[in-house]
């Protein structure tokens, strides 16, 4: 049985329909990378996933572990288990990065009726994953974001999501802005994270990050649509003739 | 010439009920140089600039008596929670009950206002920056006029206070005006904390008009933090005035939340050089909450720095008026200045008026100033959000940590955690709970 089942997505942003008819099934543990143009709706997708405000679902149908993904509230879909690592990380002057980090887990922790944890506990637990993806204590002391370098924010998504350890994560193009070096430690991240129970769709406009994070399968994203699916040699050929093939307007 | 010639201004008659009161040629004739100069000013009105965005109509049509109760109970859970020696005043009058005078430390004295000193009277001078209308401090002369006691507090030479000293003004009564008036006096090297809780006894309705003046002499190092939590209808009009010389170091935080309407007018005059002034400070006001920080810090001297950062949450239809002026003098080369006033408005009701000015004689100064108004950002809420946090707790994670940022100004770290708690507890009863 499928983990996310998404069928006949439409959705519209400020009244202009951008997802125009997705259908995707990802299974538990599976890996799937979506790749596409520039504006062909990809962090639209994300975000709809994400449920995020003023992403509007005109038709179709979104289900997570058997549940109405739709009818649930942003917080809600990520205390059940989804993560989406955002393509442009946003600052949060004053709040803290270990509070954000504790108050995003322990709300997990109270959806799910468990108690809260150990402050101590969980500062250790934080600090032993920062330390896998070469984060100090000194940046988690900093506000969220704050003055942090592309890579760093990247980083810093990749560590929230190592702590809040979901079921479903959604990387929305954690691989741009990153040089190579970056680009390693990002994916060595997310690579230690791959689990049996845990999927990933991973959004990308090149094919460089999946050299890392092998997929499992590629869609392409074009005009709002899944235009072609394949094993991880679409992205090879993505790669090679680029996405002219999709470019101009779907039939 | 008086626009109001045949009709009294607002508390005249007052003043000569008041005046009764007062015992000692000095401080008669004191009051009488205030009268003069309130009777010349007038009350504010909307051509005084200075009072353009603060209407004082309500308060000068208010019928009010003066206070001649000056015994009551400190609301300890109304002030900030700090141990250390306190001296109180109730209506404006010193009371040595609920004061530890006896604990004050060596080096710090505490003059009664019938045994000043010929030097110590000087304090008492006009506060005027000059002759000019727009230096006029009509409500600082009422104090002048009214105040019938003052706390005069002198820190000698050379003593260093670990502790902070808590002055503590209660406004006890219902339908009464005071006029507290606090001098602080801080000798050359000296070194001292601060803090001033301005407090209701009960939720009844006054009028406390303050005047609050701290002189920093060579090299003195000073935190000035006041709270201003006054009962809920009350109004709070305060002046402080600060003489900072050479090498002095001054602190200042000012914590708005209580009363109906409140004027936080802080003036600081740096006549030394290589002298640092900080005036910071945070407002929160909910339902009709009038809240007025009006700034003035002058460069005197070549060659000292201030720094002012002032933030404010308005919810309901509360009001924020924020004008904040560096004067730097031709000869106060070297100046470095910063201004910045924030507010984030959280209903389309709240407003701020802010008015940054800088006005500067000098032709090698750093001076800089910016306002900005927001509102709570939907890209952090749903940042919180999407980690799981709740819309109401990412939104007071948010509005929490606007505060702070502003708090965290404050130099010591322990008054600063006890005005972060106060903030807090703030938020939480007007703000969060109150639907
Ligand atoms: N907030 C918005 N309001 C209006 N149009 C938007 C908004 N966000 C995205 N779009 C439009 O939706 C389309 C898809 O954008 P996006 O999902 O960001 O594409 P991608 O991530 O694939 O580059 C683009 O045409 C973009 O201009
Ligand atoms: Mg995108």
């Amino acid at each position: 049985m499928a983990l996310l089942s998404i069928k006949n997505l439409h959705a519209t942003v400020g009244g202009k329909e951008i997802l125009k008819g997705i259908n995707l099934e990802l299974g538990p543990g599976e890996i799937h990378a979506v790749m596409g143009p520039n504006g062909s709706g990809k962090s639209t997708l994300s975000y709809v996933l994400a449920g995020r405000e003023g992403y509007d679902v005109a038709k179709g149908e979104i289900v997570f572990k058997d549940k109405n993904l739709l009818d649930l509230e942003a917080d809600e879909r990520a205390n059940e288990g989804i993560f989406l690592a955002f393509q442009y990380p946003v600052e949060v002057p004053g709040v803290v990065g270990m509070t954000f980090l504790r108050e995003a887990y322990n709300a997990k922790l109270r959806y799910s009726g468990h108690k809260e944890a150990d402050a101590m506990e969980f500062l250790k637990f934080v600090r032993s994953r920062a330390k896998t993806l070469n984060m100090s204590d000194e940046m988690l002391k900093r506000a969220v974001n704050v003055g942090f370098s592309g890579g760093e924010k990247k980083r810093n998504e990749i560590l929230q999501m190592a702590v809040l350890e979901p079921e479903l994560a959604i990387l929305d193009e954690t691989d741009s802005g990153l040089d190579i070096d970056a680009l390693k430690l990002v994916s060595e991240g997310v690579n230690k994270l791959r689990s049996e129970n845990r999927s990933m769709l991973i959004i990308t406009h090149y094919q460089r990050l999946l050299n890392y994070i092998q997929p499992d399968h590629v869609h392409v994203l074009a005009h709002g649509k899944i235009q072609r699916s394949g094993g991880k040699e679409l992205a090879l050929e993505l790669e090679a003739n680029g996405y002219a093939e999709f470019s101009g307007e779907a039939a | 010439m008086n626009i109001q010639q045949s009709s009294k201004l607002p508390f005249e008659e007052l003043i000569a009920e008041s005046f009764e009161g007062v015992t000692g040629d000095w401080h008669h004739e004191l009051c009488k140089r205030g009268l003069q100069n309130y009777v010349d000013v007038g009350w504010p009105g909307a051509k005084n600039e200075s009072w353009k965005y603060t209407n004082l109509n309500k308060l000068g049509s208010h019928s009010f008596s003066i206070a001649k109760d000056y015994s009551t109970a400190i609301p300890e859970d109304m002030i900030i929670p700090l141990d250390c020696p306190r001296l109180v005043l109730v209506n404006g009058v010193f009371n040595s009950e609920l004061s530890d005078q006896k604990l004050l430390p060596e080096g710090i004295a505490l003059t009664p206002l019938a045994n000043l000193s010929d030097y110590q009277k000087t304090f008492f001078d006009d506060l005027r920056l000059g002759k000019e209308i727009k230096y006029a401090l009509p409500l600082a002369s009422l104090n002048t006029a009214m105040f019938s006691d003052a706390l005069v507090l002198e820190l000698a030479e050379g003593t260093e206070l670990s502790s902070p000293i808590h002055i503590i003004s209660i406004g006890s009564g219902s339908q009464i005006t005071f006029a507290p008036r606090i001098v602080v006096n801080v000798g050359k090297g000296a070194k001292l904390d601060v803090i001033e809780s301005h407090v209701g006894a009960s939720s009844g309705m006054y009028f406390s008009n303050s005047v609050v003046q701290f002189n920093l002499q060579d090299g003195a190092k000073v935190g000035h933090y006041k709270l201003q939590n006054e009962s809920n209808e009350s109004f709070h009009i305060s002046l402080t005035k600060v003489l900072i010389k050479e090498r002095a170091f001054y602190d200042n935080f000012t914590i708005s939340l209580g009363g109906i309407l409140s004027r936080n007018e802080i003036q600081a005059h740096i006549t030394g050089s290589g002298a640092e002034c900080c005036v910071n400070g945070t407002y929160l006001g909910a339902g009709s909450q009038h809240i007025d920080n009006t700034t003035l810090i002058e460069h005197i001297a070549e060659g000292s720095c201030s720094r002012e950062v002032f933030k404010g949450v308005l919810g309901d239809r509360a009001r924020g008026v924020f004008q904040g002026k560096i004067l730097v003098h031709p000869d106060a080369q070297k100046t470095d200045g910063y201004q910045m006033n924030r507010a984030m408005l959280l209903s389309d009701q709240a407003e701020i008026n802010s008015k940054p000015e800088l006005e500067i004689y000098a032709d090698d100064v750093r001076c800089s100033h910016g306002a900005t108004v927001g509102e709570l950002e939907e890209e952090h809420i749903f940042y919180l959000r999407a980690r799981g946090i709740d819309r109401e707790r990412a939104r007071r994670m948010l509005i929490g940590a606007y505060i702070s940022d502003a708090i965290d100004e404050i130099r010591n770290t322990g008054i600063r955690s006890s005005i972060q708690g106060v903030a807090e507890n703030w938020l939480k009863h007007n703000l969060y709970e109150k639907k």
